[in-house]
């Protein structure tokens, strides 16, 4: 007997009876394992036996997780799980529509599905493979990590120093500080080690620039804030933020742009009569790359590191591929 | 009809009008209470309730376009008129702007800015159509500079998130060779400078073609490679009489402007077809050179599959050669002559002075290091400096 179906073939077979009053219970989806009892007391043997092990059992439709779709292994849970998420937000008159007709996927989702060995070849069949509308990032395939690590070229950060600072006073006492108050409205001061620069506004904010890592670029914001407590200003040191990290490498081979922004149009703009560079815009994570005929790559807009490795790491097999395909 | 509203009196929506002798009224149908009286109606509120509703309500769409939009859609019509272009890119074009300037990023913006919005719509949409605009002609159209034409036209893509197919080079070939007026004889183009323009379109994109394969086009301005191309197809058709004419000459003649970088690009597509000249058996007798090699142009184009594969190694056979004997990159020059095949700017690289990478000490900074007072001292001016500076300087 084939015991991923015990159910449905029973529905079917009540598919001839008129008399609904007799079990009402039995079309509605809301509460499928009332139906089960009716079964055992009315019906063969036969069925008795599959439903012996109540599991979780579900009476609440709303609380279905719909992980018993065919693509989900036990492996793959909890990548999916967000897939699902959306997939649950998309189509729910789909799932309430699967339910109805065919209660075996209610079966299967009664199992608690770390039982994943208990395949589930009637869901596959009846169920339509749910995949999210728009493609966050673009598919790519498998494979080993590229072995280039981007390196960071510039941290953008800013900081509070938290008092009204007088920049010409700034200026006029501070050697490395230039202020031309009718081209720009801040102090631009410098410092040796580490090498950056700093805007410094009369509202006390500040913004640091050119340094190579996270650490320095705070250790550079502390050191412009003594100098201006040295000058006499009662500086803090409040909402230190990253805003911004730009990190560059090298993919060793020359890349077909005009190809890429066919294959990518959603996502890249080329356009060499204005810039001989293709600006992609990843999605996930929210990072802006220029991509180079070179091959040198540019990635910009992250405020973590790591979201600067993981766009490299999905754009290296796109731009792999393509060097294959030329 | 039943109005509108409910009394203030007693909460009944069963408003009545009436009329109080000759006057109108608004009057409650429960209470008694009167809402509205009166003839004269100087505000809107008051036209409502007297419920004269306005066409534009009744018919659910605001009629009234604001002057600045009414102007900003001429120019775009007019714009398309100039251009010649079909009734389908106008209404595309003012449909953008429309959709464009409700945008609050473009809302307030200047209104050269504004007509430079209406340029970019009509550039989206013909290049939507596949219709090869280049943005040097909607500048020149506008007098507009190119940077703030970029910028734009790149925030315009972003906010309506408009999809923009690149541009197609063999369009731009017929549209630039248009321009040319080298296809008839006149006073200033001798007869030998003639030519006939099919031939012409074919033998320049032909060369394009091999420009795009070859690495020359990828990244860089399209128009100076079309005028290269044209260039050295024009010469090759007819060699003898021309080769004695220069670059400079020539597009004077043909009435197009000469843009800077079509000299690096005829040099490097020279080189190219030297190249590929070494390679072919009867002209391998010959010393070639930049001159001589253009006489034989129509030979190399009709064998430059065969010539590009045994001029150039391509990149997987250099890779192939390279690791075997446990080498690393490309830039070893192989033995029998050939260059790879790869973009101008790896062949040349520019001496670039890089930054040397975080070393080992950089790395350990933690960012909450003591600060030494001497080192913060450094930056501060002394006394007598600050009196010089304010000798020097008269700080207001």
């Amino acid at each position: 007997m084939d015991g991923a179906s015990p159910l449905e073939r029973y529905l079917e077979r009540c598919g001839g009876q008129d008399d609904l009053s007799a079990s009402p219970q039995l079309f509605t989806p809301m509460s499928p394992y009332d139906v089960d009892l009716p079964i055992q007391t009315t019906e063969d043997v036969l069925f008795g036996s599959q439903f012996n092990q109540p599991k979780e059992l579900p009476t609440d439709f709303s609380s279905v997780d719909l992980s018993f779709l065919p693509d989900i292994t036990q492996d793959n849970k909890e990548q999916n799980l967000s897939e699902d998420g959306h997939e649950m937000q998309k189509e729910p008159d789909g799932s309430t529509s699967r339910n109805e007709d065919s209660s075996t996927l209610m079966d299967e989702s009664g199992l608690s599905y770390p039982d994943a060995t208990q395949p589930s070849p009637e869901a596959s069949g009846a169920c339509p493979p749910l995949t999210p509308m728009t493609p966050m990032t673009p598919v790519t395939p498998a494979s080993e990590s590229s072995g280039i690590v981007p390196q960071l070229q510039n941290i953008v950060s800013t900081v509070n120093l938290a008092c009204k600072l007088d920049l010409k006073n700034i200026a006029l006492h501070a050697r490395n500080a230039e202020y031309n108050p009718k081209r720009f409205a801040a102090v631009i001061m410098r410092i040796r080690e580490p090498r950056t620069t700093a805007l410094i506004f009369s509202s006390g904010k500040m913004v640091c620039t050119g340094a190579k890592s996270e650490e320095q670029s705070r250790l550079a914001a502390r050191k412009y804030a003594r100098v201006v407590q040295k000058l006499g200003f009662p500086a803090k040191f409040l909402d230190f933020k990253i805003q911004n990290m730009v990190g560059s490498c090298d993919v060793r081979f020359p890349i077909r742009l005009e190809g890429l922004v066919l294959t990518h149009q959603q996502f890249s703009s080329y356009e060499p009569e204005l810039f001989p560079g293709l600006i992609y815009r990843m999605v996930k994570p929210r990072i802006v790359l220029l991509i180079f005929v070179s091959g040198k790559v540019v990635l910009t807009g992250a405020k973590e590191r790591s979201e600067i490795y993981e766009a490299f790491e999905n754009i290296y097999p796109i731009l792999k591929g393509f060097k294959k395909a030329s | 009809m039943a109005a509108r509203g409910s009394c203030p009196g007693c909460g009944s929506a069963a408003l009545v009008e009436d009329a109080h002798y000759a006057q109108q009224q608004l009057v409650c149908a429960a209470c008694g209470c009167v809402l509205a009286e009166g003839l004269l109606t100087t505000t809107y509120t008051e036209e409502e309730h007297l419920r004269e509703v306005a066409y534009s309500q009744s018919t659910g769409q605001k009629e009234q376009l604001s002057r600045c939009l009414q102007r900003g859609i001429r120019r775009v019509q007019d714009l398309c008129k100039v251009l010649q272009l079909p009734m389908v890119f106008e209404e595309t074009a003012v449909s953008y702007f429309q959709r464009a300037l409700q945008h609050p990023c473009f809302h307030l913006v200047s209104l050269e800015k504004k007509e430079l919005l209406g340029g970019c719509c009509v550039f989206v949409t013909c290049r939507q159509h596949n219709w090869p605009l280049t943005m040097g002609t909607i500048c020149s159209l506008l007098y507009a500079k190119q940077e703030l034409f970029a910028s734009v036209y790149l925030s315009l893509q972003k906010e309506l998130g408009l999809s923009v197919p690149a541009l197609s080079l063999g369009d731009l070939v017929k549209t630039h060779l248009n321009s040319f007026r080298l296809f008839q004889h006149t006073a200033d183009v001798p007869a030998t400078f003639v030519e006939d323009k099919e031939k012409m379109v074919a033998r320049t994109m032909q060369i394009v073609e091999l420009a795009s394969e070859t690495w020359l086009v990828t990244g860089r301005h399209p128009v100076p490679i079309v005028t290269a191309a044209a260039f050295l197809s024009w010469q090759s058709l007819q060699p003898a009489a021309r080769l004695t004419c220069t670059f400079a000459r020539f597009c004077k003649l043909a009435g197009v402007d000469l843009p800077p970088p079509a000299h690096l690009r005829l040099k490097e597509l020279l080189e190219i077809l030297l190249r590929m000249a070494s390679q072919l058996a009867w002209l391998r007798v010959f010393n070639m050179d930049k001159k001589t090699v253009v006489k034989h142009i129509g030979d190399l184009l009709q064998h430059r599959i065969f010539l590009l594969k045994n001029a150039f190694c391509l990149e997987d056979g250099e890779e192939q050669r390279a690791t075997a004997p446990g080498e690393g990159s490309a830039s070893s020059p192989p033995a029998d002559g050939r260059r790879p095949l790869l973009p101008p700017c790896l062949i040349n690289p520019r001496k670039r002075l890089r930054t040397a990478a975080l070393s080992a000490s950089d790395s350990a900074i933690t960012g909450d290091e003591p600060i030494s007072d001497s080192e913060i001292e450094q930056y501060l001016r002394g006394p007598e400096e600050i009196r010089a500076f304010r000798k020097a300087k008269a700080w207001s």
